[in-house]
């Protein structure tokens, strides 16, 4: 109790000190907090970014131009394989689109078959998507993205209108709902025609590219293996399997995490160094109030002060400084991450487990240098340590 | 009361060894009130810290009230300085971010009084030295007669047998140090033992013996009459 009372007194009676003590351990708190919470939100939105696109989602890419064994009959197969859910060829292409005086140059034209849309889970906000007929027939129709539409006529409900690209009349039979921006740039500026027309204008024949959707997430690896044999027993013959790839969402969010990962390690390892700087600030001030101190104990000692009355009253002053620059530091930090989460479009949140870490970082260096000198004054000879002057 | 025998203090400064205390022995009786006398490097206030077991003796005893302290331990001795020894000394060594009062109030702190009766002590222990008036004053905000005199109360608070002075009026004007040692001359009347250090031969003068330290031993010892 008395050393719990001599400590606050002595804190208050040194602000300055006090102040600088605690600035050490605030700084080294927010820098790891702040920093770690901003790595591990990068890591979060990256993630959601890929779950957007959905996780159940492999693409087949073929690296042959002749003798490829891939046409829409082997793409209607892949589709009752086991796990898989849908198969659609894709094939891209960009170039000026003109209604009327408009002219749209940033669109994205995606060749492909129907159930590509549930593919990518687009959903149509007008008219209907690409068919069987269209693809058969190959008729000069498309689907818009909403920036696509927005561009060339205006306005969203354009079903009916008619563009050109190339001098060819496309007809628009349906727009896209909204689907927003994702880490691989805008998803509404698409502009979707039958697989078929795209052969013919963009003058590329076969398929080299399949968006495959597996049943569930957990199906992905089933759906995976079942196209990896198929694909295999296609393409016989010598380095069959690397005349192709298989590639899954789930692979390319490990990889991502890996990155991010090691982003989020890169910034703790800053943060680790701020706080170890803190720490140094800290064994400074300490240190530097030695010979003061040494005095103060020699005093306290000559009046009858024990060894222990003089630790335990440092060690409670140590502990509280720490404490309260502790607490203050998550403070900071959290009003630091809730202004910052606007700014960087990202979710932050507080890992518990590193705010304890840091926390405890900069109270146990607290204790051990404020405690350091103490232990160092309180075995001398009083008439010794007041002789510190 | 204290009872010298053969003391010895060696001393190392600057690689040399420095004999501060040669062969000391003398003894002070219960409710005396005794001066030790002589120049600075004497050896006076090496003395004066092993009477007040600021410091230890190199060789021979002291005893204490009887008991002798050569085979205390840290803790022993915090509880002698605590309970038995007044010190005063000629610099206060006052805390000076405590007020008088707190400051007095140090030493029963370390004794484990509790609040209410440790204020009341304190508080009639800086009458005594004439400091009611002043109980809130920190040391900065007080004179060096003051500050002496609460150095004084935080001495007597404790009720402690023996008062040690080292030199207590030697940063202090003549008439301010005449008033400390009229609170000396009280408390001895009121039975303390008090020994009391200086190198002024007037206030060694007041006491009831005196005793003389050149070169680290103890030169003549005068009867005082007074």
């Amino acid at each position: 109790m008395q050393s719990i009372q001599m400590a606050f007194k002595s804190i208050m009676g040194n602000k300055m000190r006090s102040f600088l003590t605690m600035l050490g351990i605030i700084i080294g708190v927010v820098a790891v907090v702040v920093l770690v919470s901003i790595g591990q939100g990068a890591n979060q939105s990256v993630s959601e970014s890929i779950q957007k696109m959905g996780t159940n989602l492999l693409s087949v890419n073929i690296n042959m131009r002749r003798n490829n064994p891939i046409n829409l009959d082997r793409v209607n197969e892949m589709r009752r394989l086991e796990g898989v859910a849908q198969a659609s060829p894709v094939s891209n292409s960009s170039g000026t689109l003109k209604a009327g005086l408009n002219q749209y140059e940033d669109g994205s034209i995606i060749a492909t078959t129907p159930g590509y849309d549930v593919i990518r889970n687009y959903s149509l906000k007008y008219g209907r998507f690409i068919t069987e007929p269209d693809v058969n027939n190959r008729s000069f129709v498309a689907v818009l993205g909403q920036e696509a539409a927005e561009e060339l006529f205006g306005s969203l409900n354009v079903v009916g209108e008619s563009f050109t690209w190339k001098g060819y009349p496309f007809t628009v039979v349906g727009v896209l709902n909204e689907i927003g921006t994702s880490m691989i740039g805008s998803g509404d500026n698409l502009i979707i025609i039958p697989y078929t027309v795209g052969e013919r204008l963009f003058q590329r024949k076969g398929i080299s590219s399949v968006y495959v959707s597996a049943m569930s997430a957990d199906n992905v690896s089933i759906a995976q293996e079942s196209l990896t044999s198929y694909m295999d027993r296609l393409m016989v013959g010598a380095y069959s399997s690397t005349k192709y790839n298989i590639y899954n969402q789930t692979t390319a969010l490990k990889t991502l995490n890996t990155a991010t990962n090691t982003l989020t390690l890169m910034l703790g390892g800053i943060a680790a160094i701020s706080l170890l700087v803190g720490g140094i600030g800290i064994m400074n001030i300490m240190l530097v109030s030695v010979s003061e101190r040494t005095r103060e104990i020699g005093i306290r000692k000559a009046i009858g002060a024990t060894r222990r009355n003089i630790l335990s009253q440092f060690l409670v002053e140590a502990l509280v400084l720490s404490l309260i620059g502790g607490l203050i530091g998550l403070g900071i930090s959290v009003l630091a991450t809730r202004l910052l989460e606007p700014a960087l479009e990202m979710t932050l949140n507080i890992s518990p487990s590193i705010a304890a870490l840091s926390v405890g970082f900069s109270l146990s260096i607290g204790v051990i240098f404020g405690l350091y000198p103490a232990n160092k004054a309180s075995k001398l000879l009083p008439v010794i340590a007041l002789r510190h002057e | 009361m204290i009872k010298m025998e053969g003391i010895n203090k060696c001393y190392r400064l600057g690689g040399e060894n420095i004999h501060a205390l040669s062969d000391v022995s003398f003894n002070v009786a219960d409710g005396e009130y005794v001066a030790i006398i002589g120049p600075s490097g004497s050896g006076k206030s090496t003395l004066m810290n092993i009477i007040g077991c600021l410091d230890v003796q190199d060789s021979g005893s002291y005893k204490l009230a009887g008991t002798d302290t050569s085979k205390f331990s840290g803790r022993q001795l915090a509880k002698l300085r605590n309970t038995h020894i007044g010190f005063i000394f000629q610099g206060f060594n006052l805390l000076g971010r405590l007020n008088a009062l707190e400051n007095v109030e140090l030493p029963l702190i370390y004794q484990g009084v509790r609040r209410k009766q440790r204020r009341q002590r304190a508080e009639e222990a800086l009458s005594i030295v004439g400091l009611a008036d002043r109980m809130k004053h920190r040391p900065s905000q007080l004179s060096g007669g003051q500050q002496q005199r609460v150095a004084i109360a935080r001495a007597l608070v404790a009720n402690p047998q023996i008062i040690l002075a080292d030199e207590p009026t030697g940063n202090l004007d003549t008439s301010t140090g005449a008033e400390i040692m009229d609170i000396f001359e009280k408390l001895n009347a009121e039975g303390k033992t008090i020994v009391l250090i200086t190198h002024d031969t007037n206030i060694a003068a007041r006491a009831q013996r005196s005793l003389s330290i050149v070169d680290g031993r103890i030169g003549f010892e005068a009867q005082e009459v007074m």
